[in-house]
Parts: C-alpha cells; structure tokens; sequence
C-alpha cells in the first residue's frame, strides 16, 4: 500500500510538471500578446499605446526569455503563491477559492442526478434485454447522448421558469437554482453511464458463478442486485471517476446558460483574455484533480474488488 | 457475511450518504441574503422591496457586463459603468453633446491648462459635499492605478490641482482640445477620498448608491434621498449579470428581470410582439464595416476595391442579418458624431454589372481574398458569410477566417488579411481617436505595417494624416468638421472601406417600466426617470 502511494505521488508530479510545461509552451506560440489584449479589456475595447503596453510587459516579466519566465513561474508555486491575475489584479488563489465552492456543487448534485436515473436504468435494461424496457431505455440514452447540453438548458428554463413558474431561471445561492442546471448536466452523463452499466451487467449476468446462484434458487433479485451488481460497478466507477474530473471543470457551458459562476468560465475567460497566471493555475488545479479522482477510483476497486491489489495498480 | 465485507459495503454506503449530505449542505451554507426570495427579483434587501421611499418600487436590471469583473479596485472593485453610482465631471447627452454634471462650466485657459467649475451643491452618499480636493483625489488615484491613463487623458499627477474649493484646473501634457470630451466618461469617475478601498466600498455622488455586492452575480443599490439633481423615482435598482444573451431574454420572459440590454437579434421581433414585453432601439456612436487592405495585393487596386463596394448591398443586410437592428451606412463615422460626414457621401447602392465590369477591368486573378472576423464580434460570423456572398455573385472569391479576439487583433495589423470586419466607435465624448486610430499613419492599426509613404494598411498617406492632425489639435469645431469630412470624403472616394451598418443596441424592457433613458454610449444610461408601476 505504502510503495502503490509513493510511486504514485512521483507520477502525479511528473504529470503536473509535464501538464504545466505543455500549457506554458502553447500559450506562447498561440498568437494575441497578453499585454495588448488585457490592456484593450481593460480600456473598454480602445488601442493602448506601445508604451503602455511595453511598460505592462516590464512589470509582468514577459521580455524574459520563456524558460526563465516558466523557472520563476514554479519558483513561485514552490513557494505557494500562485501570482496575481493580469486582468482583476486580485491573486489567483482567490478567484479559485471564490469559484471552487458552485463548481462541486453543481458537480455533486450533476452526479447525484445521473447515477441516480442511470443505474437503476442500466440494470433494468440488462434484465430485461431485449424487451420493451431495454428498448426503451437505450432509446433515451441515445437522446440523452445526442441531445447538447446549452439546448436541454434552454429547453428545461422554457419548461419550468417560463411555463410552470416553478424554478427560478439563472444564478446561483440556492436549493432551488441548482436543479435545472444540475439536472442538465446530469443527464447527459446518465446517458453514457446507463449504457455502461447495461453492457457491464450483461457481461456478468453471462458469468458462471451468476448461473450458480441461480442454480441455488436464490431469488431473482439478490442475483442482480447483491451478486452482479457490485462487479458489474467496477469499469462504471472508472468512468463515473473521469466524468467527475470533467464535471469539475466541463460543465462551461451550463455554466454559461444558467450564470453560474465556475472553474470552467473562469478558465474560458482567462483563455480568451490570455490571462496567463489564471490559465497556468487553474490547469495545474484540473490536471491535479484528475490526478486525485484516479488515485481515488483505485481505491475504490480495492474496496469493491478485493481481487485487486494495490501491486499490480498503475498511474 | 465477514465483518470485511460489511466495512466495504458501509464504506460505500458512507460515500454515498455523505455525498448526498454535502449537497444539501451546500444549497443552504451558500445561500445568498435573497434565499428566502427564489426568484431573486426586485427585492432590495432594505426596505423589502416595495416602498424604500414615498412608496416607489425597485427594478431589476439584466446586464451583460459582470459589474465585478476586471480591475476595478479604485472604484471599490465595482465598474463604474451603467449604474449610475459614480458621476464623471461631464456626461454625454442623448445626441452625443457634452452635458455639464459635476461641472457646471470648462473654458480653456491655455494652450494646455483648463478650468473646469464644480457644481456647488453636490453631496457624496456619506453626506459630505463635493469640492475639488476630491475631484483631485479621484483624478490621482486612477491616474496612480492604470499606467496607460496619463497618456490617454494627456494629464500627469501633477496637472491636477484645486485652485479653490470649487475650481480645478488641469494642464496637459500637450494641447489637448479634446480633454473636455475624453473625461466625459464614467471611467473618469469622482469619489470622495474616505472610502475605504480595501473593503470594497464606493462613494460617490449619483442618485444610487451601493448596497450590496456578490461578485460575479449582482450589485444592489438603493436611491439616495440627497441626489443634487431630481431624486430617482423608484428606491432602488439591482443590476445582475447574465453572460448569455438567450439567457438574459429568458429571465425577462420570466419577469426574473425587469430591463435587459441586448437580447439576442433574433428574439427581439417575439419581444416586441409579446404582450407583457417592449423594445427600445438606441443609435450608438459606432459603425460595422470591412476595413481593406490598401498594400496587399489584389486589393491594393482601387478598381476592385470600389467593385466591392457596389457588389455589397446594406440594406439587405441590415434587415437579415440584423433583424433591423441599425441603418445602413455610408461610411465609417455614425452620424450621430457631429462632424461624420454621412449626408455628404456617395451612396454606392448595390449594382451588381457596375461590380463585375470592374473586377474584370482591375487585376484580380481569381484568387480567394481573405476576410478576417473575430469570434467576440455579435453575429459577425453571419455578417461576413452574408458579405462573402454577394462579393462571390459578382465573380471575387473570398475566404472567410474566424479567429477568436486576441488572434484576431494581430493578424489584422499584421495585414494577413484583404478584409477585416469590424465594428469600431467611441465610448466617451471626444470621438477624435476613431478616425485618428483607423486611417492616420501612425495610429493604432497601421502603425505597425507603416515604415513609409506607400506602406501601411488602411492609411492614405500624408494628405490624410495632416488633416487628421489638424482635426485633433483645432479647437474649433468647424474646422473639425470641415477637415474631418475632408478625410471621409477620401476613404470613400479611394474605396478604403466597405460601409456596412451604423450601430444600434436593443434593450428590452416590461410594459410596466417606463422613461427608459437610453445614451448614445450604453454604459451611460440614466436611470433617475426611470418608474415601475406594477
């Protein structure tokens, strides 16, 4: 368990500083200089003068060759300060803290909404394959797939805001302003979770000891729900582990429809404002993330299967 | 059952409690002061909404705009756009006139100094009156906070001085006619020096003032009973953001939100159709058109320049792509600017065989001619395929580039393109800088691809730039108008451009709101008329 940490942790680093030298990398070769750009926002659309904008690359060290400006770049993360923000001049760390609060919540309650309509989903349409049910459910789930999330948003504010009266249309700071937007961003994903549960759920409903059971005369329900089930969860837990990476930073667009504010907006605007202290923190953040969701789905299927060990586990 | 597997099982088990338990706990502990209001709408947090004062309502404002966003620390981390919190010493009136506010009078004193008089019975929302020690402060601060002010306002620290207790003067760094006009924006703000930056607060002269602010969501303002002018009729405005244009017409449609600026183009005919909504249409100082490129090949000859210009028909345009949002324009320079010179231009009109006998008489070879579009422009990628279109019916091939803002800045003044499409005006007074930054030699677009006569991008050369000199440095408004005419006159004649449309904006209101007080420039707005009945 021990050596399954630790050479976990060195890959987790490598990872960062690989994630972090890459975005480094392409934010420079990408065209648009961060100093004209955030000077023009900043003077609502007008042209800065040549000194102005020299004067702000000065103070924000980007003449520095870009080795150098990366090596003092991490100097400062070592030392755990993510710098300030070139366009709100409010420290990074801050605008993270202010924002990571309505992004798991929404995350949370997205992946509330999809696990509880896709497993019972799946399993019913693993049971009954072939049938009425199974058509029916693998019918929604391919809706669900196809059907983009910013539409199903619009379509739900019409439905429940506008039709109903019943749920308010954006914002945040309530029970109430987080269900359609967690409700669209959770379907999309029960639409792909519901499909992985069939398929895995067939794949053991088709096993030996499945057969066995049934062979014993246990009821019908225990096979499904206490015998395959579980081992049925093991490539869903993957996948609901990713996902949570994604929605953690994914959900953009909900974000935008319903004006939340999240990661994902964040990262957006600072992409377009080439709001380089932003970018750099907020992917170190996300690359960190799926790090951490990894680490936490292996051991997960240590607890689900303990045919797992931590020695043959893998980054 | 071992005791392993039902530690495993309430493991799992525990997660998934604990998951729910989290959720629940987040909907209440981030609860807003409005949770008991789901709806969030015109509730100030004051007087419970309805009857702050003399029994009036409150209001709430859709913006697209994050009024927390950017660097606004020396405002108290608030724009000082739209709300009208802060006043500047000089607003902008309804056709684009300087209008006295926190100074009643300016006069030029000097070749570079200016004495501009306060108003002598203004009281900041602290109570305390306006005098010119803070009018000092104010220009100081922001002076000290952005490193490009001084040399957009052409005034350093030490050009801004109280000659008495309601006399300011300013001494520029060079003459500077258009000084009056450039702070005759709300940028330039007025603040008194007491407010407590760190802690986030504003104090200014305007008829609302700050209430609360929950970043990235909404500022709440309530009236101030001690406003200089008029009191504002309603006890308070909210001002909420909402990035998505569908977004901000849904939560009208909803009567989450009383006002909403720019609604998408396409929703505003089922607005103004709809029984409980209305629109209002405002002319704003600026124009949509494709600037081309006078050095690149083939659009370096004016013949197939001025072929696309006949090959473009505006009107059409303006109607589809726009849904009727704007006036087909003749040059760059929107008429509500008083020197454009746009009853004075040719109107090229759309004639296709005019276009084609031209591209065949000029030395076009077929090739695809680049039209550069940013992805930040509203519908510019509709415009530009619009364009595209009736450039390719009289036989020019174009190639049309999305590129998002920062991409697409430089590859325009790096003259990558034939085309680029833009929409380019004023947000203050003094409209100078839009010709000056577009067509003189030295200004920001060509500057870079200019090294000497005959080079360049959108400049003529030395006859155009030592008008535009003239034009900027002239006190006299006529000869600004007569020189700058001048130069319109002969973008329109060398084909410099392709005039598309003279801007408009949308803001869409309920029938129960009523004295909307729309400026030319959005973000100066008035609200103190405006009144809500139901």
């Amino acid at each position: 368990m021990w050596k399954f940490i630790v050479r976990r942790t060195a890959t987790a680093l490598l990872v960062l500083v690989g994630v972090s030298i890459l975005t480094y990398a392409l934010m420079f070769f990408t065209p648009g200089d961060p100093a004209t750009t955030i000077l023009r926002k900043q003077m609502g659309g007008r042209t800065p003068s040549s000194m102005a904008v020299q004067q702000f690359r000065v103070q924000h060290g980007l003449n520095d060759p870009i080795p150098i400006q990366y090596a003092n770049w991490v100097w400062d993360i070592l030392h755990g300060n993510l710098r300030q923000s070139y366009y709100e001049n409010t420290p990074v760390s801050a605008m993270i803290m202010n924002r990571v609060w309505p992004t798991l919540e929404l995350a949370v309650a997205a992946m509330a909404v999809s696990l509880a309509i896709s497993l019972p989903a799946g399993v019913f349409s693993a049971v009954h394959k072939g049938k009425m049910p199974d058509y029916l459910s693998q019918f929604a789930a391919l809706l669900g797939v196809s059907m983009p999330n910013f539409w199903l948003g619009y379509l739900l504010i019409i439905v429940f805001s506008l039709e109903l009266g019943v749920l308010p249309v954006s914002g945040v700071g309530s029970f109430e302003r987080l269900i359609l937007p967690a409700v669209t961003l959770g379907t999309g994903m029960a639409a792909i979770v519901t499909r992985l549960v069939r398929s895995s759920m067939l794949e053991v409903l088709d096993d030996e000891y499945i057969r066995t059971a049934r062979a014993k005369g246990l009821r019908e329900r225990i096979v499904v729900y206490k015998h395959a089930l579980r081992n049925a969860l093991i490539p869903v837990v993957t996948i609901v582990g990713l996902q949570f990476g994604y929605l953690l930073n994914g959900a953009v667009v909900v974000e935008i429809v319903f004006q939340r504010p999240g990661l994902g907006s964040l990262l957006i605007n600072a992409i377009f404002a080439r709001d380089y202290p932003v970018v750099q923190g907020l992917v170190l953040l996300i690359a960190a993330i799926f790090v951490l969701t990894n680490f936490a789905v292996d051991i997960v299927y240590r607890y689900i299967d303990p045919r797992i060990s931590f020695e043959g586990a893998s980054a | 059952m071992t005791n392993k597997n039902i530690t495993r099982r309430s493991a799992v088990q525990i997660i998934g409690a604990g998951s729910l338990i989290g959720l629940a706990g987040c909907s209440s502990s981030s609860d807003s002061p409005n949770q008991s209001d789901p709806y969030g709408s015109s509730t100030s947090t004051t007087g419970g909404g309805d009857g702050a004062t003399n029994g009036s309502k409150s209001a709430t404002v859709a913006l697209a705009t994050d009024l927390t966003a950017g660097t606004w620390g020396v405002y108290g981390g608030v724009m000082p756009y739209y709300t009208n919190i802060l006043e500047p010493l000089i607003w902008v009136s309804k056709d684009m006139k300087l209008e006295p506010w926190l100074a009643t009078e300016w006069k030029a004193t000097g070749e570079t100094t200016w004495e501009f008089t306060l108003r002598e019975d203004v009281t900041f929302h602290n109570g305390k009156p306006l005098t010119a020690e803070a009018v000092v402060f104010s220009f100081h601060q922001l002076l000290d906070e952005w490193s490009w002010a001084p040399g957009w306002l052409h005034v350093e620290k030490d050009g801004v001085k109280a000659l008495d207790k309601t006399t300011v003067e300013f001494t520029t760094t060079d003459p500077f006619p258009t000084f009056p006009g450039t702070i005759a924006h709300n940028m330039v703000a007025i603040q008194h020096p007491d407010r407590d930056r760190k802690a986030g607060e504003v104090i200014g002269t305007g008829p609302f003032q700050v209430e609360t602010v929950k970043k990235e969501q909404f500022v709440q303002t309530t009236a101030f009973e001690d406003y200089w002018n008029d009191p504002p009729k309603l006890s308070g405005l909210k001002f909420r953001v909402i990035t998505d244009a569908n977004t901000r017409a849904l939560s009208l449609s909803a009567h989450e939100t009383d006002v909403a600026y720019q609604p998408p183009r396409n929703k505003i005919n089922s607005i103004r159709k709809a029984s409980k909504t209305n629109v209002e249409t405002q002319g704003s100082p600026s124009a949509g058109y494709l600037g081309i490129n006078l050095y690149k090949s083939p659009t370096d000859d004016v013949k197939l320049r001025k072929a696309l210009n006949y090959a473009v028909n505006q009107n059409a345009i303006v109607e589809s792509i726009l849904s009727g949002v704007g006036k087909p324009a003749r040059g760059s320079i929107a008429p509500s600017i008083y020197w454009s010179a746009h009853d004075q231009l040719p109107e090229y009109g759309q004639n296709k065989s005019k276009a084609k006998s031209l591209v065949k008489s000029s030395n076009y070879d077929g090739e695809a001619l680049k039209l550069l579009v940013s992805t930040d422009m509203t519908d510019g990628n509709l415009l530009a395929q619009a364009v595209a279109q009736q450039m390719e019916a009289v036989g020019v091939s174009i190639d049309i580039q999305v590129l998002e803002d920062a991409a697409f800045n430089d590859a325009e003044r790096n003259g990558q393109g034939h085309l680029a499409l833009s929409e380019k005006g004023t947000n203050s007074g003094a409209a100078d800088y839009v010709i000056y930054e577009s067509f003189h030699s030295e200004g920001d677009m060509n500057e870079r691809l200019y090294g000497d006569e005959g080079t360049g991008l959108y400049n003529l050369g030395s006859k155009v730039d030592s008008l535009l000199k003239t034009g900027f440095q002239t006190g006299s408004k006529e000869k600004k108008k007569e020189v700058y005419r001048e130069v319109q006159r002969m973008i329109a004649e060398k084909a410099v451009i392709v005039p598309l449309y003279y801007s408009e904006y949308v803001v869409a209101a309920f029938r129960d709101v009523n004295n909307l007080d729309l400026r030319p420039i959005p973000e100066m707005v008035r609200w103190d008329s405006l009144t809500h009945t139901n």
